[in-house]
């Protein structure tokens, strides 16, 4: 590891010499959010007047070249503190606006707010994303008092989200983290975190800047570092999470072999850790719980379904390549049913993760190729849970979710039977067999 | 009939033996050259193919999609037996023509000269052909992933044309390099493009009028009924 120093622009070198140290230090990432910036520079700053007032606080906004006015808003936001009920604001609110170098992307932006705390000597930091519309002053709270004063070193987001809401966490990022490293972080790529000082200078002294990481991936890096790296981690209940709608025309293909990308990367780094992990633990969730309306998702299902059956055709020899025998032939069972009936059981999902995973690590083909000929299938999962949640409550939907997690855990012995270099690999049967004639009726 | 016997008969046999013997030690360097050609084309050959079988060349063939290509070529034997025999055969190709041109005859050593001149292009149209190959294999299969996942139904045709745009070009290239009717193949390949292209745009706007009407109804307006666009955030 080294501990060489990201390059920041002269103003900010010059504003961090001017503030010297800081207790507790709060990111924003922006790229083009001048609509909402503004609401979220106000919630952070009434949160660290309101819950940390005698701390002494800096604000980053580390931008990655707007062209709108986001900048501009993020220096000049004022803050009416008496109609706030705040009168003892003891500490000012120090703010840096600065661009970030190296590769374009949310975690280069992360990396600059990284050296600005370390050269600051926080002890407590928190990011939150420039596009929330739902962040209230007790977001800030909650993201860093169980660092501030219960000792945890990372704070994982918890949200209410509608049951079709983060169909790529539910499917994929929670419950193959949690069967690999054995920690229920319910929202591993959630985007608003909590961290301390120290778990700051670990992330910048890993060398990943240079690789996706840097552009995409971030989050699930970031969680799934603090877990390995032996950190303190919790969750906090933060309430409904709404940000500004996403670019509709955002490829799901490129978002989906980010996420897989960091997911398999990460992967092949921890092997050690998680081929020893066995089962899961739950994650302390700090906050209030409570019940709250999610606005309602419209989803296309017959849309996915074709894509999927599509994907069965086209693809049928990448997929060969890709899957187990095992798993394709019971995939293409699926191309003759109907549209309702074509449905990825909890099982074969999980199948096809660990065959992905096992064929991402021997290089099968290009990489790039392998991560997005699995959006289909992707697709195709998620029109299937889409199917068995029809007419569900959150709380029932969260249920299937979390038998999809026991899937996981249950069917990891796969993943580290397939996993293994052939000369390391028992001459045993694999544990699937086993697995799969005791499964339950309910697929996904 | 001394004298008729030694100008008529022995005198053209003395020079016979004499262009013989002459000849003969140039025969004997050929053979001798034949025979090291032959020892050193199977050392070599053998110790390239046990190398290229320790550092699993078969299996990074098999992860290209060679050997898939080479089976469907009717190839069943693996890439690295292939090599060592490839290493054996220009071997015993560049030793014949040093053993050709021991004999020191002039018409022997302008073939073997130029047949050495043409190994640089031969081994060139391979390299050509060779990349060739696994870049359309490349595009063709990022085209397809790429095509299937914006839901275009005819993704594998997409993908079909550009690896065989891709090979056909490699192909075109290759035989310029040989200098096999080089004006020929450029003015063929872009005929037969520029013939493929018109064809299909004659065929689908004139020919098959209705046809076209009827694809771009149903793409258009079934595209407008069924794609109504989702709120669902994957992340």
């Amino acid at each position: 590891m080294t501990t060489s120093l990201t390059p920041l622009t002269a103003p900010t070198e010059a504003r961090i010499q001017d503030i010297g140290s800081a207790e507790i230090l709060v990111g924003i990432p922006s790229y083009n959010n001048a609509d909402t910036v503004g609401h979220v520079v106000r919630a952070v700053s009434v949160g660290l007047a309101k819950h940390f007032p005698g701390r002494r606080a800096v604000l980053v906004n580390s931008d990655g070249g707007s062209s709108d006015e986001t900048t501009a808003i993020v220096a000049r936001t004022a803050i009416d503190f008496e109609h706030l009920f705040i009168g003892d604001q003891q500490s000012v609110l120090h703010r840096i606006v600065t661009p970030y170098h190296g590769i374009p992307g949310k975690g280069s932006a992360f990396r600059t707010i990284f050296e600005i705390a370390r050269r600051l000597k926080a002890k407590a930091c928190a990011v939150v994303d420039a596009d929330l519309r739902s962040i209230s002053p007790e977001w800030i709270e909650l993201l860093l008092r169980p660092i501030m004063e219960e000792g945890y070193d990372y704070v994982a987001p918890y949200y209410l989200r509608h049951k079709y809401d983060g169909t790529i966490t539910n499917s994929l990022a929670y419950p193959l983290t949690r069967a690999l490293y054995g920690q229920r972080v319910r929202q591993p790529i959630g985007g608003e975190f909590g961290f301390s000082g120290a778990l700051a200078a670990h992330y910048l002294d890993q060398h990943v800047w240079e690789s996706e990481v840097a552009r995409f991936g971030i989050d699930i890096w970031m969680t799934t570092e603090a877990i390995a790296s032996g950190a303190r981690v919790c969750q906090s209940f933060l309430g409904a999470k709404i940000h500004n709608p996403k670019d509709p025309a955002a490829d799901l293909s490129a978002m989906l072999m980010q996420v897989m990308g960091a997911l398999f990367a990460l992967m092949e780094q921890h092997e050690c850790l998680w081929s020893r992990q066995e089962g899961s633990q739950p994650v302390p969730l700090f906050g209030f719980p409570y019940e709250v309306g999610v606005e309602p998702v419209h989803v296309n299902v017959e849309r996915m379904v074709s894509h999927f059956r599509q994907g069965l055709t086209d693809l049928e020899p990448i997929w060969r390549q890709i899957l187990a025998d095992d798993t394709f032939a019971q995939l293409h069972e699926l191309q003759g049913t109907s549209s309702t009936d074509c449905r990825i059981p909890d099982e074969l999902w999980v199948q096809v993760v660990y065959d992905a995973a096992t064929a991402y690590r021997k290089r099968i083909m290009p990489r790039d190729h392998l991560l997005k000929s699995l959006t289909p299938l992707y697709l195709g999962r998620t029109a299937s849970f889409i199917y068995a949640t029809q007419g569900l409550t959150s709380t029932e939907a969260e249920q299937k979710i979390e038998a999809l997690c026991h899937t996981f855990e249950r069917m990891k012995p796969y993943l580290v039977e397939r996993w293994q270099p052939p000369a390391l690999q028992p001459v045993v049967p694999a544990l699937l067999h086993h697995a799969t004639t005791d499964a339950g009726g309910d697929h996904g | 009939m001394d004298n008729f016997i030694n100008q008529a008969l022995l005198k053209p046999l003395e020079l016979l033996g004499h262009q013989v013997l002459n000849v003969l030690p140039n025969v004997l360097a050929m053979g001798i050259i034949l025979l090291g050609g032959l020892f050193t084309a199977w050392v070599f050959g053998s110790f390239a193919e046990r190398l290229f079988r320790v550092i699993g060349f078969d299996h990074l063939c098999d992860r290209l999609g060679m050997n898939a290509a080479l089976l469907r070529g009717g190839v069943k034997t693996d890439p690295s037996r292939i090599v060592g025999r490839s290493i054996y055969w220009t071997v015993l190709v560049l030793a014949s023509i040093a053993a050709l041109g021991a004999l020191n005859l002039t018409p022997i050593n302008q073939f073997a000269q130029s047949l050495l001149a043409y190994v640089p292009h031969l081994v060139t149209a391979a390299v050509i052909l060779l990349a060739g190959y696994f870049l359309s294999n490349f595009v063709s299969r990022a085209v397809l992933i790429a095509a299937v996942n914006a839901g275009l139904p005819p993704a594998r045709l997409i993908a079909a044309c550009s690896r065989w745009g891709i090979q056909a070009l490699a192909g075109a290239m290759a035989l310029e390099q040989l200098g096999i009717a080089q004006h020929i193949v450029v003015v063929g390949f872009g005929i037969t493009w520029g013939g493929i292209v018109l064809a299909g745009a004659i065929a689908f706007g004139l020919g098959a009028a209705d046809l076209a009407k009827g694809f771009l109804e149903r793409r258009l307006v079934a595209r407008s009924k069924s794609n109504t666009v989702d709120d669902l955030h994957h992340l």
